[in-house]
């Protein structure tokens, strides 16, 4: 049986939660999608599932271009009574920003945690924003609330994640201080810009805007070492919509 | 940790904790006298203007819920906060000063197994705990009022099954008792299967905890009650406990017409209108 390569799109910040009237990343990701209409579910969970959120997504991912759903895990009366069937059927995970401590909490009380590492392995794509790209990664900063922290997440991908990477800002200050703590080496990315996995590579780096880019993290002796990484701007014509990826698996198989 | 941090006196504060079986924010009677209630608990401890903090965190921090929380304490005696664990980026705060500052913590329904996760990320657990030792009134209703009990039965699932409180308070708590049937047969199911026994609560229908010993019952709705549930003899027993009935205080607005037509009145007899 041929599986379907293992991906993740660690949005730093943008998508339809923060660039209105720029679909740049959305569309990247669900070019990603094997399906002709994709099926793609909105994990809210960081928000506390608000349903001013609900709706901004059934917006920006209408029902003429794929197959949307979303997972009220505050709610679980009305979605779908088998979560992880409903998660591994889908093509496209995307979860949201806000609270990240929050969101792993809630998660592991679901259970959710494993069923998208499952998802993930099985080839339906993940990806998100802010608290929705920390997540993946085993370690992260968070700033979501007063000083940055350190923060475990998921460890899909063994590196760190630093969102919101924007100069001069205190996530990058404290994600420097970290890595001269210990922290492992890992990725950053600025609003904008999106770092795409495939396995546990980064395989390049988006953008939906011109200037965004993303950032390789490293300590070499006792100084912290970023690198620029080449990034690809989507609005340009010459831009490849999605990364050539191997044959599409025929159908997502039924858990047992 | 300190232990001279919560009182100057050496008086032990009495813990309090309000389980109500279900309610609204809104204007009619019986939600009045619910917050009525609440208020006055606070008032014990914090005197005329006490502090009052609701954590939505059950069911995610929703503004409609923040909103009716603040507009049924608004015109109150009283300083109204909510920590929305969900919202701390943009309105950030010393999360344990604040609740360890309040006379009052309100927490709201929801998802009980949502809520109890978040509280151990952010580890508010730890914090009530102590907010309770030092006297602070703990009350909520629905999945607000489960968590201080050892076990619960709770939707968060989708299906009505027991789970695990915090456990500040013995024994168990079912909601919504006769309001959800499902919920209740599951309740009784489960105090059958071994759980430990406890109590169950109508919508509308309170106990307070007040120090050592059984709780007091209350009721704002003619109907609603309290009842014990226990296990003897490998029988479920369910006896409903006498409660004491909440009246409902005049509402804000009523007043505000009755001021109005008070000012015309007055207008019209200096103008000579009125015999």
């Amino acid at each position: 049986m041929k599986t379907a390569p293992r991906q993740i799109v660690a949005f730093g910040g943008g998508g339809f939660s923060m660039e209105s009237g720029n679909p740049l990343l959305d569309d990247y990701v669900l070019g990603l999608a094997r399906a002709e209409r994709p099926r793609i579910c909105f994990l809210p969970s960081a928000s506390g599932d608000a349903d001013h959120y609900i709706v901004r997504f059934y917006r920006a991912f209408s029902a003429h271009r794929c197959e949307p759903s979303h997972v009220s895990l505050f709610r679980r009366e009305q979605g779908p009574s088998d979560l992880r069937r409903h998660l591994l059927s889908q093509d496209l995970i995307y979860v949201g920003g806000g609270s990240v401590v929050s969101l792993l909490g809630v998660w592991r009380a679901h259970g959710i945690d494993s069923m998208l590492r499952e998802a993930w392995e099985s080839g339906v794509v993940l990806c998100g924003l802010s608290a929705g790209s920390l997540c993946w990664f085993a370690e992260a900063v968070t700033g979501f609330h007063g000083e940055p922290k350190r923060l475990r997440g998921l460890g899909l991908l063994p590196f760190s994640n630093c969102v919101h990477y924007e100069r001069g800002s205190k996530r990058r200050q404290s994600y420097h201080r970290f890595l001269l703590e210990g922290m492992r080496g890992g990725y950053a990315a600025e609003d904008g810009a999106a770092l795409h996995f495939v396995g546990e590579e980064l395989s390049r780096v988006v953008a939906s805007r011109p200037q965004a880019r993303g950032y390789r993290l490293d300590v070499a002796g006792r100084r912290v070492v970023e690198m620029r990484i080449a990034t690809t701007y989507l609005g340009d014509r010459e831009a490849v919509p999605a990364a050539p990826l191997p044959e599409a698996l025929a159908t997502a198989s039924a858990p047992g | 940790m300190s232990g001279n941090g919560g009182l100057s006196t050496g008086a032990t504060p009495v813990r309090r904790i309000l389980a109500l079986g279900g309610h609204e924010f809104s204007s009619r009677p019986a939600d009045r006298a619910v917050c009525e209630l609440l208020l006055r608990l606070a008032r014990e401890r914090g005197g005329e203007r006490p502090r009052v903090c609701i954590l939505p965190t059950a069911s995610g921090d929703p503004s409609e819920l923040i909103a009716s929380f603040y507009s049924a304490f608004a015109e109150r005696p009283c300083e109204p906060s909510d920590v929305s664990l969900f919202r701390l980026g943009r309105r950030p705060l010393a999360l344990r000063d604040h609740l360890l500052e309040q006379d009052l913590v309100y927490v709201g329904g929801g998802s009980m197994l949502n809520l109890l996760a978040v509280w151990e990320a952010h580890d508010i657990a730890s914090i009530l705990s102590l907010a309770w030792r030092r006297g602070i009134v703990l009350a909520g209703q629905s999945a607000g009022a489960m968590c201080w009990f050892e076990a619960g039965i709770t939707k968060s699932s989708g299906k009505a099954r027991a789970a695990a409180g915090l456990g500040l308070l013995s024994g168990s708590l079912c909601v919504h008792y006769n309001n959800e049937p499902e919920r209740r047969a599951a309740y009784l199911d489960a105090v059958g299967d071994g759980m430990p026994g406890g109590y169950g609560l109508d919508d509308y229908a309170g106990l307070l905890w007040e120090g050592e010993g059984s709780p007091s019952a209350v009721t704002a709705r003619r109907g609603a009650r309290a009842y014990r549930v226990g296990s003897r003899e490998g029988e479920v027993v369910e006896s409903p406990l006498a409660a004491r009935f909440l009246p409902a205080p005049a509402p804000a607005a009523l007043r505000e017409d009755i001021a109005e037509f008070r000012r015309i009145k007055t207008m019209r007899k200096r103008a000579g209108w009125l015999g």
